[in-house]
């Protein structure tokens, strides 16, 4: 009898509720669920990847606001997906690797197209089954300037690099790379780029008009692997590369010909940073902005063999023509630094231990301005709009 | 490529086994695979997390000892950037149930510290089931980028098998070193 006369009072209370809407009806519009649209494009854009290593076949790409550090959306990267922008900054490339069961069953590798702006996926162009299983440091996966071909890292684990024509949207050629590693395109021609030697010289590749090797040709040594290796990321400005070792010093190549030219060498480590053993650490330890030739370096004190990817104490921007320091901000524990592409830049940077991301303004000073944590689980790299 | 690798695997083994430890630490640097995966957790990351299974998995319960298998400064992890299967139902030197050990594995050179010598480690990734997402560590004493693959551990060393998915990482002693590594 309890259990009806409660129902009864339910009932009461529902009539009750229902009058109440009835009433109200005229003032609500009821909600419709629809999908929102990305913010226009924008150069405080981020594209930040998460190799997501405690589920490592369903890694992501986030996209977020840089002005706000808001979160926009996101694409799944699949096993080891390794990203990047086309030129045009319209389409997201990912390399990566289905496994048809999840954790097993047969390997299916692809360059995954999508659409920068919608975030939905437009093509699907499969490639062998051999693309780097690496964390997605910037240089696995690059484009010719025009657009035309995509090169993506391989390793089986020889190296290897597999050439992709997006006109077509095929597969074009695997081109062995021994002992060398990344890639970085010439910027002023669309059929020719550079990889990065064990031996520390650089190997230049031409190609054909169809992208397959037409000529390769190899560099005198740009640096010594033994005693002060280079870190895989570069920053360029067209063809003027720069790299950056364990040790501190900025190495330059030009890599428009078809023979890679070492250009400057210096160092970011002054005299008075010796004796606290100042060193770079990261997996994007640098940033470069050409307009404004400053270059931001994450730096940890007390280096030693093995800190090479221990996160920012500080930050330090340096003036690219005078080769001065021209400042040094708390660094954040930063791993990763990217500037946006416009006049005056921001500097923005992934701390791991928190998933953080964080912004510095670099006008009129270098300076702190935001941090947001929580973006996934392993953030590691980021390309800017 | 799976000549290339069972070459690789027994070349580490002979190596290890046959010639002068001097040789064989060279050869190891110059030539060899390594196992370790990637990730961006870092040495001092082992701070006590305030949601287990979270950014960077589980950390191990003991710090700072470098005779328990279970902690990142257990001393044969010198460079092992992975998940410890000793976390996951392995051992030191043995992948879980149901994986598999990988077929190409880079060697690091780690101090023991009880015997004051130096040990070739093998750090062999176990494949073939999901990630296991305890105990990360992230160690990277004689590491370099990818140009030196031999020594590289930002990639997934179960890359040569055909299941392979990345489980979690071993550090199986192949030998003993002659001069104490990365003085």
């Amino acid at each position: 009898m309890q259990g009806l006369r409660s129902g009864a009072a339910w009932a009461a209370a529902i009539c009750l509720l229902m009058s109440a809407a009835d009433l109200m009806a005229g003032d609500f519009t009821p909600e419709q669920p629809r999908v929102a649209k990305l913010p226009a494009p924008d150069p405080a854009r981020m594209y930040v990847s998460d190799v997501a290593i405690s589920h490592i076949i369903d890694g992501r790409m986030h996209i977020v606001d840089g002005n706000t550090l808001k979160y926009v959306g996101v694409i799944g990267l699949g096993f080891t997906g390794l990203g990047r922008l086309s030129p045009d900054r319209r389409e997201i490339y990912v390399a990566t690797t289905y496994l048809a069961k999840l954790n097993r069953g047969t390997r299916t590798d692809e360059v995954d197209v999508y659409d920068s702006q919608t975030l939905k996926i437009k093509a699907e162009i499969a490639i062998p089954p051999k693309h780097a299983q690496a964390l997605p440091y910037k240089g696995v996966i690059a484009t010719t300037p025009d657009g035309r071909f995509i090169f993506v890292q391989n390793a089986t684990p020889a190296s290897s690099i597999t050439v992709v024509d997006r006109k077509s949207a095929q597969y074009v050629t695997e081109i062995p790379t021994p002992g060398c590693w990344g890639i970085l395109p010439a910027q002023r021609v669309s059929n020719r780029f550079t990889t990065v030697c064990g031996d520390g010289t650089l190997l230049t590749v031409t190609l054909d008009a169809a992208g397959k090797p037409s000529g390769e040709a190899r560099s005198v040594r740009l640096f010594d692997p033994d005693k002060n290796p280079v870190y895989s990321q570069t920053e360029n400005e067209v063809d003027e590369y720069l790299f950056l070792s364990f040790y501190g010093d900025v190495l330059s190549a030009n890599l428009g010909g078809e023979t890679a030219k070492i250009g400057e060498k210096w160092s970011v480590i002054g005299e008075s940073d010796k004796q606290a053993n100042w060193r770079p650490g990261g997996y994007q330890p640098f940033a470069f902005h050409p307009g404004t030739r400053r270059l931001y370096v994450a730096m940890h004190p007390r280096g030693k063999e093995g800190s090479h990817k221990d996160p920012a104490a500080e930050i330090w921007a340096f003036d690219t023509k005078t080769h001065q320091r021209v400042a040094r901000v708390p660094g954040n524990n930063a791993v990763a630094l990217a500037v946006s592409h416009e006049a005056i830049p921001r500097l923005f940077g992934i701390d791991p231990l928190s998933a953080g991301l964080l912004r510095y303004e670099t006008a009129p000073a270098l300076k702190f301005g935001q941090r947001v944590d929580g973006f996934g689980e392993d953030p590691i790299l980021i390309e800017m709009q | 490529m799976q000549w290339l690798d069972d070459f690789f695997e027994r070349k580490t083994r002979e190596v290890a086994q046959l010639t002068s430890r001097r040789s064989a630490l060279l050869k190891f640097g110059k030539i060899l695979i390594g196992a370790g995966m990637l990730f961006p957790i870092l040495p001092f990351d082992r701070q006590p997390q305030a949601a287990p299974g979270g950014h960077g998995g589980q950390p191990p319960q003991d710090e700072g000892d470098v005779n328990k298998d279970t902690t990142c400064e257990y001393w044969r992890y010198c460079a092992l950037d992975g998940f410890l299967c000793t976390c996951c139902g392995g051992s030191i030197n043995e992948c879980p149930p149901g994986t598999e050990v990988s077929k190409v594995t880079w060697v690091g050179t780690c101090q023991n510290p009880n015997d004051n010598k130096a040990y070739l480690i093998s750090y062999n990734d176990c494949c073939g089931v999901t990630a296991c997402g305890r105990c990360m560590c992230n160690a990277n004493i004689g590491e370099r980028p990818a140009y030196r693959m031999g020594v590289h551990n930002d990639v997934n060393w179960c890359m040569g098998n055909k299941a392979n998915a990345y489980h979690c990482t071993v550090a199986v002693a192949l030998g003993i070193a002659e001069a104490r590594p990365h003085a």
